[in-house]
């Protein structure tokens, strides 16, 4: 078929390359229908398996055609008489029938289908001494795309559509035969473009593995070890091709191994590297490629350049504010602008407005230096008097953001999944320099953020099954080389303050479930609490780590959630007392005071919510404060100076909020915001904003500010509002006593304040008033205008009406003007009788 | 047409499609009328001289306009039977002068339909109401733009008090999304600004629809509104109204 006598001669004249489709030279076996076209002698032999999808014509009649055409194509040659042949298997994928390598001393290369490597050995740039591949030359034939050579003749292409391509995904192939009788000139002329596509000599080269500490064995055993490496190795995927080399009839304890795709190469370099065969034979698997890398790395090092230090302003100028007026970031018009306001008590001033800022959402950084925004291919942080940009983090897809509490560290999440094996998903990065510390592999991030870290930065932990992988900075590295073995680990949480690790395990077998705190990094395990009856835990620090609540929903043997317990561990007393409040209800809510002992739960079913305040005593039991019933709410919020609290009733409660002092337990005010959605604090705990997000609910989208007292002070309405978040302050740099001292003269600090505040006041009114009087200015020039063409236009208007002046309304209601007159009159009246009570 | 005094039907007209608009002259001798684009007939304002009982009979105008990029939603005589000005679905307002026919001046300032135009007492100034949650303030000769009231919701009328520099507004949620929401968000409030300084100084509630049309009585002191709910309200202003000042 493909004329077989014409094989195996002129190879060395041929520049192009050849496809091998039939091991056993038999191409009979092929059913092929025929087509005789144009000017080109082509096969298309788009298969190697013989599995007919359409059964052939005339099989016999095109196989003496072909054979008849293939016999002329000596004489026809001038008249380029052809003879094209289409099969109709087209069950053959391009990657099988890929050129694989080049055998660059004779010129072009072979491609054998994968069925054929078992056998095979390619020759991969003298890199293997075994050859076998003779047999298998045996038709010369070259490989072209096929749409190239005829979608210049519909009839043709519609005939191969027709024939080969019942799969779209396959790229139908041609082979042409018989170009061996051109030169090489005139072959570049004609299918100059498709020369081009030869495959370098390189291609296959990055399936090979080399594999190091493999026992040297001597002939006898060589076949015994061969099968146990492929044993161990065909786990990643088929391996086309293995190589011992040999010393003094010994193997050199190394090996090469081809698989058949890279990918596979990767994932066994990947997962085999450190695999023990025996006591004294650990694998170091590495690909082939990577010692051509290192092998040419340069042998004179060159120092890195020194980078001038580029200076973005005090990155803390918001804390100069003279009025200590904090700022927050608004993200507005549906994600399309993000500004950054003062807060005055007045109203927010602009700072800085940008289109188009960030792509997602924004974060501040935990002490409030830096502002992050999302983007498509990263992350980028600004700060600075002008929010200049500091760093930016080049993270592709990125979707989540974390910071270390120090702000040193930032952790970023994208979900797209990387292509090589270095992982990509969680990236530690190092905020100041911009460098990437580490990153780790992950498949989803529904428990964000997936590291935690410690209150100092110097900690951070992850979770995974059975284990708690503690990494220490600035390495980041595991601590002490291993993560911590804690069998059901369900989760942990830092303290804020201590490097303190809280974490509770369920109940398995005969051990109940227990939380347990462990410090960092002496592991020491210093409390351990055994519960029963364990549904499922939540650990809550207060925000000092004096104190840490675990959330303890107890079950009944049929896993029925039968009532909750909050297990009060004591941090700041000896041996760590635990003390426990159980409530019947079920729990919407709980929160600790930020700065003090008590914390709020809100418990019951909606709509009857109750909302209980608890306090914990020194050395003393937790009191229940008080209990208040039928609250509308849903979530707490406490100031974040404490004392303070706001309960709402957010999303489906309307946006109900009621603002409490818990020192004596009054409801300071009850205020609505209907359809509020988020609660913001600011850092100083004397504002509190509600607000509308665009993200969660489309209309009336707006953010209100409030006093901490429950009263309205601003309504900012802001079309597509989406977030507002408050600029963090790092902590206050006063000591203790200079606290106190403050404390103890507040009433002469607060005069000043309010004579500061009622100046503002006047001002922000004396401001309105000149507004005001400036419009009316300006309006007084029309509207003298007005009055004069009004006035010209009378006597038109009056011979409109048929003469009538209908100019006042009171014009034909005399009447009413009697009325009037007469009122006027008893005025009159009574400053006579005024004068005459006097005399 | 209709006799006010005796209630008696005076004249019927027939169109092929909706009518969007209607009014009388300054002198009451014309009227003027408006449709709707449908029916594969383009937007069109039509002109009658009441005087001349054959054209009303006959339905012959003596002068038709044709708007036919945009639908003209609102429109009022202006400049003593001289011109008209239309307020159009696409936002903007025109001038025309029916003399000519020709548009003398047209102004783009609403994002949306422009749902309601009234004159002020002497007819030179007048307030649009739009779909785009604001009513403006215009100059009626010149359609120079002035003043801006805004809400957060469509309005879809708006009044200039005759007695006081005050503009009086009424809309809510449209009438197709109102099912879907309560009536809370539907702010379906009466709304009074002041008329140089844009800003609101007071509202009332009072209907469970849309406000379709407010108007100032012709003494500036109560005002009717008229709602999708079905009701007309008139409100009687109380005596707080007419003391408030702003502080200037």
């Amino acid at each position: 078929m493909l004329s077989q006598d014409k094989t195996d001669y002129t190879y060395s004249r041929s520049p192009s390359y050849s496809l091998d489709v039939n091991s056993d030279n038999n191409m009979d076996n092929y059913d092929v229908p025929f087509m005789s076209r144009r000017s080109y002698k082509a096969s298309y032999v788009p298969s190697v398996t013989p599995h007919s999808r359409m059964p052939p014509k005339d099989t016999a009649s095109s196989r003496r055609r072909s054979a008849r055409l293939a016999a002329q194509n000596g004489e026809d040659f001038p008249d380029q008489s052809v003879s094209t042949q289409f099969s109709s298997h087209a069950t053959i994928k391009p990657s099988q029938v890929r050129p694989r390598s080049v055998d660059p001393a004779m010129g072009r290369a072979k491609v054998a289908p994968r069925s054929l490597r078992g056998r095979r050995s390619t020759n991969q740039s003298g890199l293997f001494s075994e050859n076998d591949y003779g047999r298998e030359e045996q038709s010369l034939t070259h490989l072209y795309d096929l749409q190239k050579i005829v979608t210049n003749d519909q009839e043709v292409w519609d005939m191969i559509k027709l024939n080969v391509s019942p799969r779209d995904d396959y790229k139908p192939f041609l082979i042409v035969t018989g170009l061996d009788e051109f030169d090489d000139t005139e072959l570049s002329e004609l299918l100059g473009d498709l020369l081009k596509q030869k495959p370098a000599e390189a291609v296959g080269i990055d399936s090979v593995i080399v594999v190091d500490n493999i026992p040297q064995v001597g002939q006898d055993r060589i076949s015994k070890l061969r099968n146990v490496i492929r044993k161990i190795f065909s786990k990643y995927g088929e391996i086309t091709t293995e190589h011992y080399p040999e010393e003094n009839g010994k193997t050199k304890g190394f090996i090469f191994l081809e698989y058949d795709s890279h990918d596979h190469a990767v994932q066994a370099a990947k997962n085999m590297t450190g695999y023990k065969l025996d006591k004294s034979h650990t694998f170091s698997v590495n690909l082939f490629l990577d010692f051509d890398s290192y092998g040419n790395i340069p042998n004179d090092w060159v120092p890195p350049e020194k980078q001038n230090f580029v200076d973005h302003g005090n990155l803390k100028s918001w804390l100069l504010d003279p009025d200590c007026h904090d700022q927050y970031s608004v993200i507005y018009d549906g994600g399309e602008t993000t500004a950054i306001f003062k807060n005055t008590p007045t109203e927010g001033v602009l700072v800085e407005a940008r289109k188009r800022w960030t792509e997602t959402f924004v974060r501040w950084s935990p002490l409030g230096t830096y502002l992050a925004t999302m983007h498509q291919k990263g992350i980028a942080l600004w700060g600075g008097e002008k929010f200049v940009q500091i760093k930016r983090f080049a993270h592709q897809g990125v979707q989540l953001i974390d910071f270390s509490p120090c702000e040193r560290y930032m952790v970023s999440f994208s979900p797209i999944l990387s292509t090589s094996d270095e992982p990509m998903a969680i990236i530690v990065w190092d905020t100041r320099t911009g460098y990437k510390k580490r990153a780790f592999h992950c498949e989803t991030a529904s428990q964000w953020p997936i590291f935690k870290w410690s209150p100092d930065g110097k900690f951070f932990a992850r979770l995974s099954t059975d284990v708690l992988s503690v990494y220490e900075t600035p390495s980041c590295g595991l601590l002490d080389k291993k993560s911590i073995k804690i069998p059901g680990i369900k989760d942990f949480s830092w303290s804020p303050s201590e490097n303190i690790l809280a974490y509770w395990t369920p109940e398995a077998k005969d051990n109940p479930a227990r939380v347990t705190l462990i410090e960092i990094p002496s592991r020491k395990e210093l409390r351990v609490k055994n519960l029963f009856n364990v549904g499922d835990c939540k650990m809550h620090w207060q925000l000092q780590g004096d104190y840490l609540c675990v959330k303890v929903d107890r079950v009944t043997k049929s896993k029925k959630v039968q009532s909750c317990n909050f297990e009060i561990f004591r941090i700041r007393e000896k041996l760590f007392p635990v003390d426990s409040v159980e409530i019947k209800d079920g729990i919407l809510a709980f929160a600790w005071e930020p700065v003090g002992s008590k914390f709020c739960v809100l418990h019951g079913e909606p709509p009857r919510v109750s909302a209980s305040f608890y306090n914990i005593k020194k050395n003393a039991n937790i009191e229940l404060l008080k209990t208040m019933e039928k609250k509308q709410a849903n979530s707490v919020f406490w100031s974040p100076s404490g004392q303070f609290v706001v309960l709402a009733g957010l999303r489906n409660m309307n946006g109900y909020f009621e603002f409490i002092d818990s020192n004596d337990m009054t409801v300071m005010n009850s205020r609505e915001h209907f359809m509020a959605t988020d609660v913001e604090w600011d850092p100083t705990g004397r504002y509190v904003v509600t607000g509308v997000s665009w993200w969660s609910h489309k209309v009336d989208n707006a953010f209100w500010v409030w006093n901490f007292q429950g009263k309205l002070l601003q309504k900012c309405a802001r079309e597509r509002f989406c977030q507002l978040l408050w600029r963090p302050r790092p902590p206050t740099l006063l000591t203790k006593e200079q606290i106190k001292e403050i404390k103890k003269n507040m009433k002469t600090y607060t005069k000043q304040f309010e004579l500061k505040d009622r100046m503002s006041l006047t001002k922000a009114s004396k401001e309105q008033i000149e507004k005001r009087q400036k419009l009316l200015a300006d309006f007084q020039t029309l509207q003298e205008w007005l009055e004069q063409t009004y006035e010209s236009q009378k006597e038109e208007r009056m011979s409109l009406r048929g003469g009538l002046d209908t100019d006042n309304f009171d014009s034909n209601f005399e009447e009413l003007e009697d009325e009037e007159e007469v009122e006027f009159f008893l005025g009159e009246e009574i400053t006579e009788i005024d004068e005459f009570e006097y005399e | 047409m209709w006799d006010l005094e005796t209630g008696k039907m005076l004249a019927e007209l027939e169109y092929g499609s909706a009518i969007r608009t209607c009014g009388f002259s300054f002198s009451g001798n014309n009227i003027m009328t408006s449709t709707d684009r449908t029916m594969g007939k383009s937007c069109e304002i039509q002109f009658y001289d009441i005087r001349d009982g054959s054209q009303l009979q006959n339905n012959e105008p003596y002068q038709r306009l044709s708007s036919p990029d945009s639908k003209v939603t609102s429109a009022v005589w202006s400049n003593l039977d001289k011109e008209l000005i239309s307020g159009h679905d696409n936002g903007a307002v025109c001038l025309w002068d029916l003399k000519t026919g020709d548009i003398l001046q047209e102004v783009e300032e609403h994002r949306k339909g422009v749902n309601d135009i009234q004159l002020n007492r002497t007819g030179q100034l007048f307030v649009t109401a739009s779909k785009d949650t604001t009513a403006k303030l215009f100059n009626a000769t010149t359609l120079q733009y002035l003043k801006t009231y805004k809400t957060d919701r469509p309005v879809n009328s708006a009044s200039i008090s005759p007695l006081k520099e005050h503009i009086c507004l009424g809309g809510g949620q449209e009438a197709m999304d109102v099912t879907t929401t309560s009536a809370r968000v539907g702010k379906f409030e009466t709304k009074f600004f002041h008329m140089i300084f844009e800003e609101e100084f007071a509202r009332f509630k009072g209907h469970f629809g849309p406000i379709n049309s407010v108007a100032f009585h012709p003494d500036g002191k109560s005002c009717s509104t008229g709602g999708e709910d079905g009701f007309v309200k008139i409100n009687y202003f109380d005596s707080q109204y007419f003391e408030f000042e702003f502080e200037v």
